[in-house]
């Protein structure tokens, strides 16, 4: 196993525009190579045969070796977890019982999925609101892997996908979007509702469903035929403009008329944090999120941004027995945690 | 924010168009409230959620569905519907005429617009051959088809010089 387990993303630097709100902004396409049949009716040698191809082309593109390729017993659970809890793979690529690879850039901002739904599914993830970056990485990508791949496309569906909901574009874009002050002002549910209206998807990050932890939201386009990749892009950077600017505001409120209570629950969720002997994934994401909302206030002026969104990864419990190089049980990742994140805030 | 044309008061968060004779559209900006009083929901809506429309799909399979069936990968109709997931390229060439409709609801369009892919790249399909050969290969040999498996060996050194893979 070559992983740099306390070394994260460069996407979670905390540099990119409107990172006191936007936590990263997401592009992912799903390709399918034209001669071989989709994930659900390929045979093993033909699993093997695309995950082959597919490396051939990362390697000619020179991507591979800007980062490792993982298969095998690395995208398995437990150790698969890794990849997901760091956005780097989705949970299905590790349950999923095919033939699989996954490609990591080394700076984390691009990964490919082999044989997960689809052929090939790659993603590159941006720090903060920036759209230009991670689509013209993405674009750029894609372009090179279709100089060695040739792809499942149709001139009225667009490229091809195991589930139609994907179909056309393919094209996914998502911004993690860090909203505690709408939530503290109880226009949360108003803004959402408003950008599914406009055709997007909501969803909470951490937890399964809608149930939302830390107020981290991610919103994404619902349709990928019948609009541009421009479009697209254009449609979801527009109503995220607009989230981001009411959570200021909102932020702006409650700094105006609501300081003491804010800088109360900001400093007790740092107190508990520093002060824990024991502590849950699910309370530390809580936590640790409104330890950021303090940082990007400014109500806490001796921790960065960057730090505290990348403990909310690195406090997970694949990533946390990793950096420890243990495996251990409930009970002991708890006491473990614990310790980690007093650590990491002691100044 | 647009504020309702019916109430005046709320905030608007619904567009509905309405036709006249002539086919002439107007758009309405209405609130939720006065929508649900008006009876105006379900018109240019938000689009159902995928989630949705792939469940309502799998509780809709009947007979005429397992008729249908991709030639190229052998999933029927009624499989798709089942598992939500087509089996190969050509089944969207197959079941497109009852897939129009499911994509329609999904997307709201059901023609793509945007970039267009590079069909057939001649080294991707070398590649592919080469493969292909190289996997049949390991079949003759695990079925000790000498004969098959040096002819195999031939054609796939050949293959190789010709790619310089």
């Amino acid at each position: 196993m070559k992983l740099a387990p306390e070394k994260i993303g460069a996407w979670l630097s905390g540099s990119g525009p409107d990172s006191d709100v936007v936590i990263s902004t997401r592009v992912r396409f799903a390709r399918n190579l034209v001669d071989v049949p989709f994930v659900v009716r390929m045979k093993q040698f033909e699993q093997e045969l695309v995950l082959e191809t597919v490396r051939w082309a990362l390697a000619d593109t020179g991507y591979l070796k800007q980062g490792q390729f993982f298969e095998e017993e690395m995208l398995v659970e437990p150790d698969g977890l890794y990849f997901v809890e760091r956005h780097l793979a989705s949970p299905d690529l590790i349950t999923c019982k095919n033939r699989k690879g996954l490609f990591v850039s080394e700076d984390e901002t691009v990964s490919l999925m082999v044989n997960e739904e689809d052929h090939i599914r790659f993603q590159v993830l941006a720090s903060g609101f920036d759209f230009a970056t991670a689509f013209g990485k993405a674009a750029e990508l894609d372009e090179k892997l279709e100089g060695q791949l040739a792809y499942a496309f149709s001139p009225e569906f667009g490229f091809l996908t195991a589930c139609p909901t994907n179909v056309g574009t393919a094209l996914r874009v998502s911004v993690f979007l860090h909203l505690p002050g709408l939530v503290l002002t109880r226009e949360i549910e108003k803004v959402l509702r408003g950008a599914y209206a406009l055709g997007l998807l909501v969803r909470g990050v951490y937890g399964e469903g809608s149930e939302t932890r830390g107020n981290l939201f991610q919103v994404s386009n619902r349709q990928t035929l019948g609009q541009s990749e421009a479009e697209i892009v254009e449609v979801v950077s527009g109503v995220c403009r607009q989230i981001i600017d009411y959570e200021h505001k909102a932020r702006q409120f409650l700094m105006h008329n609501l300081r003491v209570e804010v800088e109360d629950k900001v400093f007790r969720s740092l107190g508990l944090l520093r002060g824990a002997r024991i502590i849950s994934t699910e309370e530390a994401t809580n936590l640790l999120a409104t330890v950021r909302f303090g940082v990007a206030l400014g109500i806490i002026n001796e921790l960065k941004l960057a730090e505290v969104s990348q403990l909310l990864i690195l406090i997970r419990p694949a990533n946390l027995q990793v950096i420890l190089g243990e495996k251990l049980t409930g009970a002991e990742q708890e006491e473990r945690r614990a310790t980690f994140i007093r650590e990491k805030l002691v100044r | 924010m647009k504020l309702c044309d019916i109430c005046g008061k709320k905030e608007a968060t619904l567009v509905v168009r309405q036709l006249d004779k002539d086919g002439k559209a107007t758009d309405l900006n209405v609130c939720a409230e006065c929508a649900k009083k008006r009876g105006l929901t379900g018109v240019e809506e938000s689009p159902p959620e995928s989630g949705a429309v792939i469940t309502e799909l799998k509780s809709k399979v009947d007979d005429s569905d397992a008729k249908v069936v991709c030639m190229r990968c052998g999933m029927s109709f009624a499989e798709f519907k089942r598992v939500g997931k087509l089996g190969c390229a050509d089944c969207y060439q197959t079941f497109a005429e009852k897939l129009r409709p499911i994509i329609r609801r999904l997307h709201g369009s059901v023609q793509h617009i945007g970039k267009t892919a590079n069909q057939g790249r001649k080294r991707a399909q070398e590649r592919l051959e080469i493969q292909r050969l190289r996997a049949e290969l390991e079949k003759a040999i695990k079925q000790e088809d000498y004969e098959k498996a040096a002819a195999l060996r031939d054609r796939l050194k050949r293959r190789e010089d010709e790619t310089g893979s």
